[in-house]
């Protein structure tokens, strides 16, 4: 024999049997499964889990440490960060730590996992401790506008109190704006002046006048629900009177609201569905718009803050993001999105729900009313890296070092147009996001929207059914 | 010289009726051997059991298990999306496959030809040094090179003239990029095994070849070819596994698109798994894939009993 002698089958057989270690992590979780009923920290401990880095995570647990010593001075609280390109890579993550027997007892959960999370029973309804501490929380709701509550409850019940949104706002660099002579746009401005900025823009080498990323929020979606459609039909839960009448009373913003989003039937190849998603194409055939990433959006924000993009989608959460990657104060701004069909805008909130499986959920509770306190934000979200819930937050003062000088629009958004909703994420909202993201790729390559939604509607039509 | 003599008989008595020694070589012997097999057995053949079992339950990851037969696995057969993941697979699987043993053994000829011992060393190490980067993170900066507006690759292609190219933006051009950056990063592996194959070749053979009058074609595919064919059909089996189970690649530079261009089984089980929270239906892709491996490579050892000449 000559050459190499591998021991041919032997090797190749245990090579083969890694084949199967695709299969370790499901079987893994399997094994560990038993273990998830019981839930919860150890008595001495409170966990929470934190979408971030766990430097941040380990700082903002020693800034609230003092505060949690107040309320129990026995319980040591311990944050775990849970990194993830966007929300639905991070509620994966959280699944699996569940899977593995190690549920926290608080969890930041923004809006794409509220109702999966509920649907689940994962969290409880925190109806009875809002009830019991309302006087205490009235300042809180009053500060807080209605959308985002309703955001947060799911079958009549409230599951979290928010303290963070982001509503889909057009960002525009002030310099590129400036060099291509185009008048910084109104908050009233429409889709053909948004054409019309973008195609002066793009006369710039090497400069694309808007760009996005495939996601849910603030995708091409944006430009649906501005063009009054949706992916699923839009309803709502009964119920949640007994908030409304009571936090809200007397208050303009919270007529109507109800008890949750109910997402329904898939609407995905509707007429105008398919309208928004072929204007996105038709700006990547003008060349107005590069064929866009898939994910969380860093590499946007990258080319952004280094000029080499017009205008983007981006919430309260880019005055930080911008900054941190090197914008200098007024070399951006924000505004409205612009007006097609309407002004509809969409937003995802954020906040803190409870465990059903936590063993301390009186502290719990005591604690998430610490997280929504206006003293807490910043401890939380330091430098501009979400929009406060808290209208009281968002102030000249907040925005004076990063900008944009037009900060107000991210709470205008909520109060000028009342039709602005969250974007639909109902219990099966992994599999609707792993479709959209698919589907919208597809259009863009294809050219084809209407084929892509097609494709989309059975998609979602499939994952209704099996949820 | 008759005491060594007894020396050693008596040694070799003791070491019959077991020696303490012999013992403890044994145990730790068996020590090493049980360390493998507890390390196999907890990483590779517990999970496929497990796997296997958990395939046939609907599960998602909250709730308790519900047992659903073969459910999973009529599922899977009756699922579009899913078996053109395979489809996908297979195709990229091959075309990595092929690329990458004919630029391996076009390389290690090449090489091999270099009579430098430094020169050999210095390619060996430069072809070799790609599969020691993390696959993340040459993805991540893969993704910026052949970025479609922004890519470093598409600037200088610009620079001559040539329009942008839809690198990863085309269904085409994304299964194709990802397939060569795959070859890209795994030919050190092939390159190095065919280095060291075709520096065994016996030099009497290949001296009796060139007596003969054979030439430098000739006698590469009539006589090195044929002496190292064990090592290719290694390397085949070894490259094909891996390119089975290719994942990293398109999940971070394409996210399994355009659509579902790049969209491999081990994707769609990811999907399906840890995504939409079906574990029992991501268990059943996680076996099918298996079984198709088993299957393919079964093939090429059949193949190779034709093909392979053993000396």
């Amino acid at each position: 024999m000559t050459g190499i002698h591998p021991p041919g089958g032997s090797l190749a057989r245990r090579t083969l049997l890694k084949a199967g270690a695709g299969g370790l992590g499901l079987a893994a979780l399997a094994d560990l499964a038993a273990c998830s009923k019981d839930g919860g920290g150890s008595s001495k401990s409170l966990k929470m889990l934190y979408f971030g880095e766990q430097a941040q995570a380990t700082q903002l647990q020693n800034r609230l440490q003092p505060q949690i010593a107040k309320l129990d001075a026995t319980i040591k609280f311990e944050i775990s960060a849970i990194n993830g390109t966007d929300w639905n890579d991070f509620l994966a993550k959280v699944l699996t730590q569940i899977a593995a027997g190690t549920p926290p007892d608080i969890i930041s959960v923004a809006t794409e996992g509220l109702q999966l999370m509920a649907s689940k029973e994962l969290a409880i309804p925190l109806d009875d401790y809002v009830t019991k501490d309302l006087d205490a929380l009235k300042e809180y709701f009053a500060d807080i506008h209605p959308a985002l509550v309703e955001s947060m409850m799911y079958q009549g019940h409230l599951w979290e109190l928010p303290d963070s949104f982001n509503a889909g706002n057009m960002f525009y660099s002030t310099e590129l704006f400036q060099r291509a002579g185009v008048v910084p746009p109104s908050e009233s401005w429409t889709l053909d002046d948004f054409e019309t900025a973008a195609t002066k823009i793009a006369k710039f080498k090497g400069i694309n006048a808007f760009g996005w990323v495939v996601r849910l929020w603030g995708s091409w979606t944006s430009f649906m629900y501005a063009n009054n459609a949706n992916l699923l039909e839009e309803g709502k839960y009964d119920g949640g009177d007994w908030l409304w009448n009571k936090a809200y009373a007397g208050d303009a913003a919270a007529a109507g609201r109800k008890g949750g989003w109910k997402w329904g039937a898939p609407t995905a190849n509707s007429d105008a569905t398919v309208e928004a998603l072929n204007y996105m194409i038709e700006l990547t055939k003008k060349g107005l718009s590069p064929s866009p990433d898939v994910g969380g959006g860093g590499t946007l924000q990258g080319l952004f803050a280094s000029n080499r993009i017009g205008m983007s989608i981006g919430g309260g959460f880019w005055a930080g993001g911008l900054t941190n990657a090197g914008m200098k104060n007024g070399s951006f701004d924000v505004t409205m999105f612009p007006k097609w069909k309407s002004q509809r805008h969409l937003f995802g909130a954020g906040g803190y729900a409870i465990f059903k499986s936590s063993k301390k959920k009186d502290l719990a509770w005591e604690v998430l009313k610490l997280l929504v306190k206006p003293e807490t934000f910043d401890l939380v979200f330091p430098g501009n890296v979400t929009t406060p819930g808290r209208k009281s937050l968002v102030t000249a003062a907040r925005y004076a070092k990063t900008g944009p000088k037009h900060w107000s629009v991210f709470y205008d958004t909520l109060t000028k147009h009342p039709d602005t909703a969250p974007i639909p994420a109902p219990p099966y909202y992994n599999a609707l996001a792993t479709a959209l993201n698919q589907r919208t790729t597809q259009a863009i390559s294809s050219g084809n929207a209407k084929a892509a939604l097609d494709g989309l509607q059975s998609d979602l039509e499939k994952a209704a059914g099996a949820s | 010289m008759s005491a060594v003599t007894a020396e050693v008989r008596e040694a070799v008595v003791k070491k019959r009726r077991g020696h303490p020694s012999s013992h403890g070589e044994a145990r730790f012997g068996f020590a090493m051997i049980g360390l493998s097999v507890l390390f196999v057995a907890v990483f590779t053949a517990i999970p496929i059991v497990a796997s296997l079992g958990l395939s046939f339950f609907s599960w998602d990851v909250i709730s308790t298990p519900e047992y659903v037969g073969l459910e999973n696995y009529r599922r899977l057969f009756t699922d579009g999306p899913v078996l053109k993941s395979f489809g996908v697979t297979l195709g990229m699987a091959l075309a990595i496959v092929v690329l990458q043993l004919t630029i391996g053994l076009g390389l290690a000829v090449l090489v091999n030809q270099r009579k430098l011992v430094w020169v050999r060393t210095l390619f060996r190490t430069a072809f070799y040094l790609p599969l020691l980067a993390s696959t993340a993170a040459v993805s991540i900066f893969m993704g910026y090179l052949f970025d479609y507006k922004f890519g470093v690759v598409n600037y200088y292609l610009g620079l001559l003239g040539i329009p942008n190219v839809p690198w990863l933006t085309s269904g085409f051009g994304a299964a194709a990029t990802i397939v060569l950056i795959a070859v890209w990063q795994q030919i050190g592996f092939t390159f190095v095994l065919f280095v060291a194959s075709l520096m065994s070749v016996p030099t009497d053979v290949l001296e009796a070849a060139q007596i003969d009058g054979a030439g430098g074609l000739r006698t590469l595919f009539r006589i090195k070819i044929p002496l190292i064919s064990p090592t290719i059909l290694f390397a085949a089996v070894v490259a094909l596994i891996n390119a089975m189970q290719l994942f990293d690649q398109p999940y971070i530079m394409t996210k399994g698109g355009p659509g579902s261009a790049t969209t491999t089984v081990t994707i769609s089980m990811y999907q399906k798994g840890f995504q939409n929270l079906q574990f029992g239906y991501g268990s059943a892709i996680a076996i099918v894939l298996l079984a198709a491996i088993l299957v393919i490579t079964g093939l090429q050892f059949l193949a190779a009993r034709k093909l392979v000449f053993y000396q």
